[in-house]
């Protein structure tokens, strides 16, 4: 039903957060962020998985957060003032904080500017992302935060 | 007769719900069309009904089942409530309350049989029906309604043609008749035997929207997914294809009895439906986005039903979990416990004022003072969340009471003479978590009486007494109630698990071989895992134990099994006596700060690292006597352990149960009342032995240790 009401549009435009994760650039639907927040002292969990750096406390809740960049196999870098903790709220969820580089800006894009995810046959890594974004002569990857944060994962 | 246990439960709850109906009635007099008032009033008689249905008061039962219709008409918009209504109401409340008391005096229900009132109530919804149609003739759909009527006659089991069509109903047709689409009215007819009826309307419903649309039906979606209809109900319907078709896509779905229907011309219907210049725009969009939202919940709550039917040969638990009432769910509190409450409150406030007179007073440099009002403060609450946990806390005798009564009927069907033996009923628990065990002791009662105990001959032929006892014995350990189902039946046969896992490929035969009898028996644990041979009414297909840990789990607690082959099994369920609010003794290790629940400490000590020993290469302590474990938190928390380390250590010493063990810390920051925080699901904790998180004053968050899972 939603498709329809939508289709005078002709294109669906989809706001994303760009973050910046080294050189590259990923999106993240603007409809799951709950919140940006600076860096702060994160509470270590021990014997949990690797990449969850432990929990925070925002406003009273005690949110898991996470490293984006080892949850992508990169190494980790350290924080600078730059670094952000996204809050992402994935629809009835409890929130989790993925830690990224440096925040840069909101886009608009629409459907017609968005590729699909190219993925080789060779590479069996699970891939996070859904579509690539073109906004002008950049690209951004557009982040799959369902399978991001996946509960089903083990250590 | 054992149901004098429940007399007084259900005396409370009569007077409860007669107190609820006649409060409501009260404003229902005022406002006639308060529909929330008029479910209440419904949930309220019908409980009523159920209630003494069950307690086998006939006269009663009756008169409330009668008075039930009357709501239930009143709730459909079949019927006004008039203030002669009302007044019948009233005695009908005033006999039941008559009924009460014999019952309190007597238990017994009397002779008066009310005859005089049903047949007025009787009355009441006779004419209230009837006078309905009369009752909106002063409404715009008049004509219609009267056409409706005088139709019904000619008309028969043509029922659909009573459908009282609403604007955008309307606005849908003639849209369909605009695009040349066939409108069909229809009326099904379930067969009276059919026990899941609102599953099959829902199956009619899908076929039907398969082929086209439905506009409207007779009685509503929601109606009818509640299973208030009779046998039939009538459709709407607009679609490409032919009525044949429609037909038979109705009829494919089974049980069935007839569909009859035709084609109807729009202008016929429209024609009904009053002289209406309808307003264009809003057309057929509303109407067919009604349609899939009212008929998705029906899914969801008909869909597993239908199967679970036909596996089952069918009564409808599912059913009747989807339409449970939303009771208000209450805690009766002794009137002490509020009065201390009060006065803890009014102490807060007191408390609050002396802080605000401290700060406005600019008296800054008198510490003393302002730790003496933080500390009277502290202690206010302390007392205040003590209190108020008192007040959540009920005797899990509310959910034992019916066990004596199930075991009983059990030993009749299974033909074993058994016997239950209860202590500690008195044992309280969170109103929460007394609601929720109930249904996992049933079960492993069931299990107990079950596969637990042998038949009455094996018994007699082992020389054991021929009546099996089961016992339910709860109590409270430290800052966990433990509830024990013990029966002195077989024993688990842990060559027998271990076979059947082996034959169901849970395991395999030489993972089989290194398993220690433990482990086998959690096996029983386990999804759809049943060692018994036959399945029989009460136990055997393997959900069960499954289900059981995983609730008890879901409250926080965990679930054991200790059995003798020979000499039977007991089951223990540990669950938390206070939630979300613990005291705790703070720590720190390796710079990290950490919570243990004060519940599960024994002492403190201050230990040499001389003291410490080895036994089977794992270190201990031996402590007045006893030999302790020790644990140390730097290594279990992944940690680096400290190069330069004094040879005095700090031993938390923890116990569960009888077992003890000795966390080493490297520092003790106090005893703090924490608030507890869940860290979600997201992180997987592979020891489990972080329960929680809590907040400290500072912002930051500090873990809570488990120590149970440390021993």
């Amino acid at each position: 039903m939603e498709e329809t009401s939508l289709m005078n549009n002709e294109y669906n435009t989809t706001q994303y957060i760009v973050i910046n994760i080294g050189d590259e650039q990923y999106g993240i639907d603007i409809k799951y962020v709950d919140n940006i927040v600076r860096m702060q002292k994160i509470t270590r969990v021990p014997n949990c998985q690797e990449y969850f750096k432990g929990v925070i406390n925002l406003r009273g809740e005690v949110v898991p957060v996470m490293s984006f960049r080892m949850k992508v196999n990169l190494p980790e870098v350290e924080n600078t003032n730059k670094t952000r903790i996204i809050i992402i709220k994935l629809e009835q969820n409890a929130p989790v904080g993925i830690i990224v580089d440096a925040v840069r800006e909101v886009v608009t894009l629409s459907d017609n500017s968005i590729d699909a995810a190219t993925r080789s046959s060779t590479n069996n890594d699970p891939t996070y992302i859904n579509g690539i974004g073109k906004t002008g002569d950049t690209l951004i990857s557009l982040l799959d935060l369902n399978v991001v944060i996946s509960e089903k994962e083990t250590v | 007769m054992d149901v004098n246990q429940y007399l007084e439960i259900f005396l409370d709850e009569t007077n409860e719900h007669l107190q609820s109906l006649s409060d409501q009635l009260m404003i229902l007099e005022n406002e006639p069309e308060n529909a929330d008032t008029i479910n209440e009033i419904f949930r309220a008689a019908h409980s009523l009904k159920g209630m003494a249905g069950t307690m086998g008061y006939k006269r009663m039962q009756a008169l409330t089942h009668d008075m039930e219709n009357v709501f239930s008409e009143i709730r459909n918009g079949k019927m006004k409530v008039t203030s002669n209504l009302v007044d019948v109401l009233f005695q009908t409340l005033d006999a039941l309350e008559e009924y009460k008391n014999t019952i309190q005096e007597t238990q017994d229900e009397g002779t008066n049989d009310n005859a005089a009132l049903i047949q007025a109530l009787q009355k009441c919804l006779d004419e209230g029906t009837g006078a309905a149609p009369a009752a909106a003739a002063s409404t715009p759909e008049a004509p219609k309604a009267a056409e409706d009527k005088a139709g019904d006659g000619e008309n028969g089991e043509k029922k659909w043609k009573n459908i009282t069509l609403q604007e955008h109903e309307v606005n849908a047709i003639k849209e369909a008749e605009e695009k040349g689409i066939n409108i069909y009215g229809c009326t099904v007819f379930i067969q009276e035997s059919c026990i899941l009826k609102a599953a099959r309307a829902f199956l009619v419903f899908k076929a039907v929207e398969e082929l086209g649309e439905i506009i409207i039906s007779e009685p509503s979606t929601q109606d009818i997914e509640d299973e208030k209809f009779d046998f039939d109900f009538s459709l709407y319907i607009v679609s490409e294809e032919a009525y044949d078709k429609v037909e038979a896509a109705i009829m494919s779905v089974s049980e069935i009895d007839r569909v009859i229907g035709e084609k109807v011309e729009p202008a016929e219907i429209l024609s009904k439906a009053a002289s209406d210049e309808a307003k264009p725009a809003e057309a057929e969009q509303p109407a067919k986005a009604e349609t899939p939202a009212e008929t998705a919940p029906a899914a969801a709550g008909t869909a597993p039903a239908a199967p679970a039917a036909q596996q089952s040969g069918g009564n409808a638990p599912a059913k009747k979990g989807a339409n449970k009432p939303v009771v208000n769910r209450t805690v009766r509190v002794d009137i002490e416990k509020l009065d201390v409450l009060m006065n803890l409150v009014s102490e807060l406030i007191i408390a609050k004022n002396s802080l605000v007179s401290y700060s406005s007073g600019g008296q800054a440099g008198n510490n003393s003072n302002f730790n003496e009002q933080i500390e009277y403060l502290e202690s206010v609450t302390t007392n205040l969340h003590e209190s108020v946990m008192k007040v959540r806390m009920v005797p899990i005798e509310s959910i034992t009471t019916k066990f004596p009564r199930m075991i009983r009927d059990l030993s009749k069907k299974l033909n074993k003479k058994m016997e239950l033996y209860m202590s500690g009923e008195d044992t309280e628990l969170d109103r929460t978590v007394v609601d929720e065990i109930g249904d996992p002791l049933m079960h492993m009662l069931r299990n107990s009486a079950d596969h637990g105990l042998e038949s009455t001959e094996e018994r007699i032929a082992r020389g054991k007494n021929p009546t099996g006892s089961i016992y339910l014995d709860a109590y409270q350990d430290g800052n966990n109630v433990v509830i024990e189902v013990k029966d002195d039946g077989n024993g688990i046969d842990v060559e027998a698990v271990k076979k059947k896992a082996i034959d169901r490929g849970t395991i395999t035969a030489e993972q089989g071989e290194n398993m220690s009898s433990k482990e086998i028996i959690d096996l029983l644990f386990l999804p759809s895992f049943s060692t018994a041979k036959v399945v029989s009414d009460v136990s055997g297909r393997g959900v069960g134990l499954d289900v059981v840990k995983s609730k008890i789990e879901s409250l926080g607690g965990d679930v054991s099994v200790k059995t003798k082959l020979g000499e039977g099994s007991t089951f223990s369920i540990r669950l938390p006596l206070t939630l979300a609010i613990i005291q705790a003794l703070m720590v720190i290790v390796g710079g990290e700060t950490y919570a243990i629940s004060l519940g599960s400490i024994d002492t403190i000590e201050d230990i040499s690292e001389e003291d410490v020993k080895f036994v089977e290469a794992k270190e201990v302590i031996n402590l007045r006597g006893n030999v302790i474990p020790i644990v140390r938190l730097h290594e279990v928390l992944g940690l680096e352990v400290p190069e330069e380390q004094s040879d005095r250590m700090i031993v938390v010493i923890v116990k569960k149960g009888d077992q003890f063990a000795g966390l080493v810390v490297d520092e003790l920051i106090g005893q703090q009342e924490i608030v507890i925080k869940s860290l979600g699901k997201y992180i997987n904790c592979t020891s489990r032995m972080i329960s929680g998180a809590t907040i400290l004053g500072d912002g930051e968050v500090a873990l809570i240790i488990d120590a149970n899972c440390l021993i």
